[in-house]
């Protein structure tokens, strides 16, 4: 397993991300909001000509909407035939984990529970190994209920 | 009809190609339906076609094919090598056939009913069609080379290819107005300017044709309809009037393409077993013509298509015996089923309720076809039927990546699109036709004593409702399934053809928006449902129209105060405007070569006096060109047009004010939405002083004599557009816009008394002295400065 991840920090907690998931990692310009959705969905943002969804996957994990922060960075990913930017704290590397999947041991914040599988280990410190698509699958079966 | 034909043997080609395998394993395997199927609808979609495009030989052909395969279908012929064999025969010719109609050669002469005889007949006959279904002699393949030079060169290419290219070119446009802000920063630089100007409108133009290679209006889907239904009325007797409306619609291309077969269905249908004969009419106590109706439209994030007649509908009873005869129901099944589900009957394979087959439809293909094909691109059928009274049939498909003329509007600080079409009324809330009352939390317009509902765009998405200084703007909004409604909002800001794209899912689910568009600015914006607003703000789904009966007489009476002439016309770039009638002086076929350009005006010649040209064009395809003569009291312009249409009546104040540029607002007339021009802006627009043609003073040279006068500065000045005299005149009639150019000081003083302006030269760099006025000869720019100078 000599699988490449980016690192990154979401929501105060250290997660890993498959880079076959990610297609840009980019710093965020004008959001514009979009009124009348769920507190996760942070706007539209251009990418080019193609138009970013930005997920504030802060607010889907904590619940309350963070300030819309316009510099921060956000992993441009594509799913299910749609853009997506998803806003992150922080982005720290890019690297490959000899070690691969660790399954994932102790009591997981319910927070967590729907996006982490597993966990990664990468210069001592685990990262939990998070999943784009789920944030997006969740959010909108969230929003439909 | 040519562009049809083209695409009629395209398809065929491209058809046959496939099927040929298809037929091949259906004759391995005689019992597979699907394929059976296929064929048999390959037939059917040829017979169709050719009966309009009057191919007659196709026609008789794949009519016969199909009688065939109709007989096997019904299980009452088997699929035998004989009977495969002379259905690829028929294959065949029609590909020959095809194919010389491609090339414009004449059409291959075999005798078309020995292959219908073959199949027809028993087997040891067919077999030796089989033998030679293409005779070695065919005329077809001499003309073949001769001819290919003349087909129209057309490639097909995969849409994906093209949308990739869309793409490119909208990544090439944001940067170009990114470059074009970093080079606003800079300082100017004239060449740098010109060449992204160039840029520029490469860019522009590449982004129209791309757009185009998508879009099409959908009169290209009803071009075919006029045609197809009068040959129809009058091989089966019947009268038909047709109306057709919505064609102005743009959809994509490959939408139209998707759509003709099955709208062409539909409608002979409709023709066939729908609209009853003139007798038979009389008879029910309906007019002797029926009415047949197409009408697209956009609603939110769809297309509709809508095809009504008021024909017999659809007998149910008899669909459901028709399945039962066919064992595809059973009689506890029938007994249990709903309208609606004995309707959806029409929709199985191989059932119809006409009681005979014809030429034209009748054999139950149909419905299921367009069913497939409608579903296949994401669309829903939907069947509204009144036995005895008519058929509704409405195609519903989606509208990805449709170019639509949108408002663009504000309300709670936020900036939105809206699908033009849906808008029906624009105005201010305090404008004193509109009353705006509030019970119960319920807020009621009443536009000229019709009630709406009005909801507040800021209170459906849960927005602030900022301060603002001016009134509010209140839309009446028209959607596809509700009755209209108010739409209040901050402002329309303006209006813009809008590239739509389909949005997130998460931002669809909410279902008051139908897309999402970027701009030019960069900045996305979201498409609002007009329909999805309603239902999401659940407003009651009624329309007020018992006022409707009262007002129209007040109406007819505020129309003929409000109204004023005006003149239809198409612009050069293809846009239909207005204008005022009383602005157009006259209208009038110009030469193009009485059309310039001076000083970055376009002007034109008219009787002998420069006329500024209005839209600044002065570059024509052609030899003359169209224009409008306008006038105000005092100066007169020239508006060159594409064509002039008809004079219609506008309102004073146009449907939807948007003051930009040249125009001063949308008018809707029969349901077009033309731009006005605002003949304010047109003649403010005007340089202050007309045109004149510079008067053209002579440069005169007083030392003729001189090799540099004479063979340097003569040629400078001349290319320079100035009339040249070498030497003074003999006659010393020297006009006071001459300028007289020396080098001796002798000769400037003698010049000084002939009262005109003088440019000294001198040969060194350096003046002689501060009281020096000469020029140094090299120095151009001071000398062509100087010559201008003293022409003020």
């Amino acid at each position: 397993m000599d699988q490449l991840y980016l690192l990154a920090t979401l929501a105060g907690t250290r997660v890993a991300v498959d880079t076959h998931e990610v297609e840009a990692v980019m710093r965020l310009a004008d959001v514009s909001p979009v009124p009348g959705m769920p507190a996760h969905v942070a706007g539209l943002s251009a990418l080019r000509s193609r138009v970013l969804t930005v997920i504030d996957v802060a607010a889907l994990i904590r619940g309350t909407a963070m300030p819309t922060r316009d510099s921060g960075f956000a992993i441009i990913a594509d799913i299910s035939g749609h853009s997506y930017g998803l806003m992150v704290d922080a982005v720290h590397d890019i690297c490959r984990v000899p070690a691969g999947n660790l399954p994932l041991r102790g009591q997981l914040d319910a927070a967590w529970t729907p996006y982490a599988r597993s966990i990664v280990e990468h210069e001592g410190r685990p990262h939990l190994l998070v999943s784009l698509a789920s944030f997006i699958e969740t959010g909108s079966l969230a929003q439909a209920a | 009809m040519d562009e049809l034909l083209q695409e009629f043997i395209a398809e065929t080609q491209e058809t046959l190609e496939a099927l040929a395998n298809e037929v091949v394993a259906w004759e391995a395997d005689p019992a597979d339906r699907d394929r059976l199927d296929a064929i048999f609808r390959f037939f059917h979609t040829v017979k169709g076609s050719c009966g309009f495009l009057n191919l007659p030989r196709f026609e008789r052909l794949s009519h016969a094919a199909e009688d065939v395969l109709s007989e096997i279908r019904a299980g009452k012929r088997t699929a035998d090598p004989a009977t495969v064999s002379a259905v690829l025969g028929i294959m065949d010719r029609i590909g020959e056939l095809a194919e010389a109609v491609a090339i414009g050669s004449a059409l291959p002469n075999e005798n078309d009913e020995y292959l219908i005889g073959a199949l027809a007949a028993p087997e040891e006959e067919a077999a030796e069609t089989a033998a030679g279904p293409k005779p070695a002699d065919d005329p077809a393949d001499t003309v073949r080379q001769g001819g290919a030079q003349s087909v129209p060169r057309t490639i097909r290419l995969p849409l994906t290819l093209i949308d990739q290219l869309m793409n490119g070119v909208s990544d090439m446009v944001l940067a170009r107005n990114e470059l074009s802000r970093k080079l606003r920063e800079r300082s100017a630089d004239p060449e740098l300017e010109s060449a992204f100007e160039r840029l520029s409108t490469c860019v522009a133009d590449m982004r129209d044709a791309i757009s185009k290679t998508r879009m099409q209006r959908v009169d290209r889907l009803f071009t075919a309809i006029p045609r197809m239904v009068r040959d129809l009325g009058r091989e089966l007797g019947k009268r038909i009037d047709l109306t057709l409306e919505g064609g102005d619609v743009e959809m994509d291309r490959e939408m139209v393409e998707m759509v003709v077969d099955p709208l062409t269905h539909i409608v002979r249908n409709s023709i066939d077993h729908g609209i009853e004969t003139p007798e038979r009419r009389r008879a029910l106590g309906k007019p002797e013509a029926g009415t047949l109706r197409l009408e697209a439209r956009q609603s939110g994030n769809q297309i509709a298509i809508e095809i009504s007649d008021d024909g017999q509908g659809i007998d149910t009873g008899r669909l459901v015996e028709k399945a039962l005869a066919a064992g595809r129901l059973t009689q506890a099944e029938a007994a249990r089923m709903s309208e609606a589900e004995k309707l959806e009957l029409i929709f199985q394979p191989g059932l119809s309720t006409a009681s005979e087959v014809t030429a034209i439809s009748g054999r139950g293909v149909g419905m299921d076809v367009v069913r497939a094909n409608v579903e296949r691109i994401g669309g829903v059928i939907a069947i509204d039927n009144r036995l005895g009274r008519g058929l509704r049939i409405t195609l519903r498909v989606p509208l990805t990546l449709t170019i639509i003329p949108g408002l663009i509007i504000r309300a709670g600080g936020l900036h939105f699109a809206i699908p033009r079409a849906a808008i029906v009324e624009i105005l201010h809330d305090n404008n004193q036709t509109l009353r705006i009352a509030e019970v119960g939390g319920a807020k009621i317009a009443t536009i000229r004593s019709v009630r709406h509902s009005m909801i507040d765009l800021e209170d459906v998405l849960g927005l602030e409702k900022p301060a603002q200084a001016g009134p509010r703007t209140v839309m009446v909004v028209r959607s596809a399934t509700d009755a209209p409604y108010a739409l209040g909002v901050s402002a329309v800001d303006n209006h813009e053809e809008l590239v739509i794209r389909p949005a997130s899912p998460l931002i669809m689910a909410t279902g008051v928006y139908a897309g999402m568009t970027l701009p030019d600015n960069g900045k996305p914006m979201l498409l609002l449902d007009a329909a999805g607003l309603s239902s999401a703000a659940q407003l009651p789904n009624i329309v007020d129209d018992r006022a409707v009966g009262e007002m129209e007489d007040g109406e007819a009476a505020a129309r003929s105060i409000e109204m004023a002439p005006a003149l239809r016309f198409e612009e050069l770039s293809g846009e239909r405007r207005l204008i005022k009638l009383s602005l157009v002086e006259r209208v009038e076929d110009i030469d193009v070569a009485l059309f310039g350009r001076s000083g970055g005006r376009a002007f034109v010649r008219l009787d002998g006096r420069l006329v500024p040209v209005a839209n600044g064009i002065h570059d024509f395809a052609g030899e003359r060109v169209s224009a409008l003569r306008l006038r105000d009291d005092v100066r007169e312009v020239c508006y060159p047009v594409a064509a002039v249409l008809d004079i219609v009546d506008m309102p004073l104040v146009p449907d939807l004010v948007a003051m930009q540029g040249l125009l001063s607002g949308v008018a809707v007339i029969d349901g077009e939405h033309l731009e006005v021009i605002n003949g304010f802006a047109l003649f403010g627009g005007l340089p202050d002083e007309p045109i004149r043609e510079r008067p053209r003073g002579r440069c005169v040279l007083a030392d003729s004599d001189d090799g540099w006068t004479r063979e340097i500065l003569a040629p400078l000045l001349r290319q320079a557009g100035h009339e040249v005299v070498l030497g003074l005149p003999s006659d010393t009639v020297v006009n006071p816009q001459d300028v007289v150019l020396c080098s001796g000081s002798i000769m400037s003083e003698a010049a000084e008394m002939l009262g005109c302006r003088i440019v000294q030269l001198r040969a060194s760099p350096r003046p002689a002295g501060p009281q020096d006025g000469s020029i140094y000869r090299y120095d151009q720019d001071a000398l062509m400065a100087a010559i201008s100078g003293g022409r003020r």
